[in-house]
């Protein structure tokens, strides 16, 4: 038999060996929605007020990702693992108010009108980020390392 | 400019897509500032840049699981120059499809997006792919090209693949391995560095017991050979209203700072590391008042030892329409010009039509910077939704600090959020 004739038969047999190996393979639970089903109000959130036990497609239980002033601050070590989780509720544009590949409007201006939220470099930074970076340079380099640095550049050549 | 034509082409070009979705919203911010600046010895500034930041988001594109999703940004000065660039700029921040799949996570895109996933945190024109498997796996790959800056770009490379792989043990355990891979990467003069970035971490979620959480992740440079950071978060709740957490963090710069495109900034050849360690404890009191108090002690190889430490106090009364918060931190460092106290303090009110904050914040330094020891700014902020969907506000902030004697800044901002329904209302 040549190629051409083998590749139908060839094609058929590994079809149904890529789905019954996929069904074997892959996870049958639901996905997390696209969105959250209701609107979510203005302010911090608190998932376990309203959902009990464990959040399907996480395995992690609800209160890990209420809102809590330690979950803000160190959102971090729980983005990096679940990023489709915050996908449920945060547009990514909600991501990019602070971190982008390049802005130029600091996110306590962009948000002037939310004093709540926890947003950084708050007031006169220009003076303070000399501080700051001399004590702990990490905490410039996540945001302006690799990215979002064009400012820095007018000084920092 | 070209960059923004293309980007602008990029967007033209999608509109044949969204005019076939069922559901289409439109959502975007339009900031107008005005800013005056007095330098001593220079002269009087004025800045007025009208800044446009719109997304779309068009679901249902033929297929109920089929998306586009776009966001970007662009720039126009009316007087004085805002940034030391050109007169308008702008930024495609994210456009890319998006299909989910029904069941396992399943999800696939292709564009231009951003990835938080393991050791990577990427803006990447490409495709990505991810999905839970059976027995408590999930796996996530993309690839493609790292989105460039329009200056100094050097650091980015031509190629760019990762992925993570995790095990997940329902409400117990969850550890994750990724990597990143980028090729053609210019590190500029440097005698340890190759023509490529490549990082491998790990990351660790656990939950001992229903009041424990641990969660830890580490990243290894292997283009460096070297443990670029070590991060790990302990997370107590011994009783509903108390929560108690401590961290320690480890960063050798050498390796984490090694891909960086201000060299002279981020200088990783200097062999200095970075280490801090620290806890904060939260009690609320009663539901709407909630304490805080954190300390934590940086140690720098080049610049001693430094500790931050303080409290803040938050309120969130009727029903969520009043919040209010007051901060105090205090900065130590090993010279009085790096020491410094910040007090801050802002009250916020929100009714159905109408918006009012007031925000201050004030520093003291311990020794003066360009002649003075004190920094302040009060920024007032109103706003009016003329529809449910469209709400108009303005800021108005004064201060003075070590950079300007007075610093006046204004801001009109316009807010809307717009969803078209295809067969709403029929």
């Amino acid at each position: 038999m040549t190629f051409p004739k083998l590749f139908l038969p060839v094609s058929i047999v590994a079809g149904i060996m890529t789905i019954t190996a996929c069904s074997h393979i892959f996870s049958t639970e639901s996905s997390l929605p696209a969105a959250h089903p209701e609107a979510v109000g203005e302010g911090r959130v608190a998932c376990s007020e309203c959902h009990e036990d464990q959040i399907k497609g996480v395995l992690k239980p609800y209160a890990t990702f209420n809102h809590s002033q330690l979950f803000v601050k160190e959102h971090r070590f729980y983005a990096g693992s679940n990023d489709k989780l915050c996908a449920s509720c945060h547009a990514t544009s909600f991501c990019n108010d602070c971190h982008a590949n390049e802005l130029e409007i600091k996110p306590s201006i962009k948000l002037g009108d939310r004093p709540d939220r926890e947003l950084i470099h708050r007031g006169d930074y220009m003076t303070r980020h000399k501080i700051d970076g001399k004590i702990d340079p990490t905490s410039c380099f996540r945001c302006h390392g690799r990215a979002n640095n064009e400012q820095c550049i007018v000084c920092h050549k | 400019m070209s960059s923004l034509a293309a980007r602008i082409a990029l967007f033209l070009l999608s509109l044949p897509a969204l005019a076939g979705a069922a559901d289409l919203g439109v959502n975007g911010t339009t900031l107008v500032s005005f800013e005056q600046r007095s330098t001593p010895g220079f002269e009087r500034q004025r800045v007025i840049p009208a800044t446009q930041f719109l997304g779309i988001d068009a679901d249902h594109l033929g297929n109920p699981n089929l998306s586009l999703h776009l966001y970007g940004w662009g720039r126009v000065d009316l007087a004085d120059r805002s940034t030391d660039e050109k007169y308008t700029d702008g930024d495609l921040t994210y456009g890319y499809l998006r299909y989910l799949f029904p069941t396992a996570n399943g999800e696939v895109k292709a564009g231009r997006f951003f990835v938080f996933d393991g050791v990577s945190a990427e803006h990447v024109d490409g495709v990505s792919a991810r999905a839970d498997l059976a027995r408590g796996f999930a796996l996530s790959m993309y690839g493609g090209a790292p989105v460039r800056l329009d200056r100094a770009d050097d650091n980015k490379g031509d190629v760019i693949i990762g992925g993570r792989v995790s095990y997940r043990i329902p409400s117990l355990f969850e550890l994750g391995f990724s990597a990143l891979h980028e090729k053609g990467v210019t590190n500029g003069q440097t005698t340890d560095l190759k023509d490529h970035r490549q990082l491998v971490g790990g990351d660790l979620w656990l939950r001992p017991h229903k009041t424990t959480e641990f969660s830890g992740r580490i990243s290894y440079n292997t283009a460096t050979d070297g443990v670029a950071e070590q991060s790990y978060l302990l997370t107590v709740r011994p009783s509903a209203p108390l929560s108690v957490a401590g961290e320690y963090s480890r960063y050798r710069i050498k390796d984490y700072f090694a891909a960086t495109n201000i060299r002279s900034l981020f200088n990783p050849d200097t062999g200095d590391n970075v280490q801090y360690y620290g806890g904060s404890v939260t009690y609320v009191i009663a539901k709407p008042a909630e304490v805080t108090v954190s300390y934590r002690h940086y140690n720098r190889d080049i610049t001693g030892n430094s500790d931050r430490f303080g409290g803040e106090g938050r309120l969130t009364l009727l029903d969520n329409k009043c919040r209010a918060g007051l901060s105090y931190f205090r900065t130590e460092a090993p010279t009085g010009i790096n020491s410094y106290h910040e007090i801050r303090g802002y009250l916020l009110h929100t009714a159905a039509k109408y918006t009012a904050s007031v925000d201050t914040i004030a520093h003291l330094y311990d020794d003066k910077i360009f002649g003075k020891n004190t920094a302040f700014e009060v920024q007032g902020s109103a706003g009016y939704r003329l529809r449910p969907n469209l709400k108009l506000s303005g800021d108005l902030s004064y201060g003075q600090n070590p950079q300007f004697n007075d610093e006046l800044k204004g801001l009109v901002r316009l807010t809307f959020n717009y969803d078209f329904i295809k067969g709403a209302g029929k």
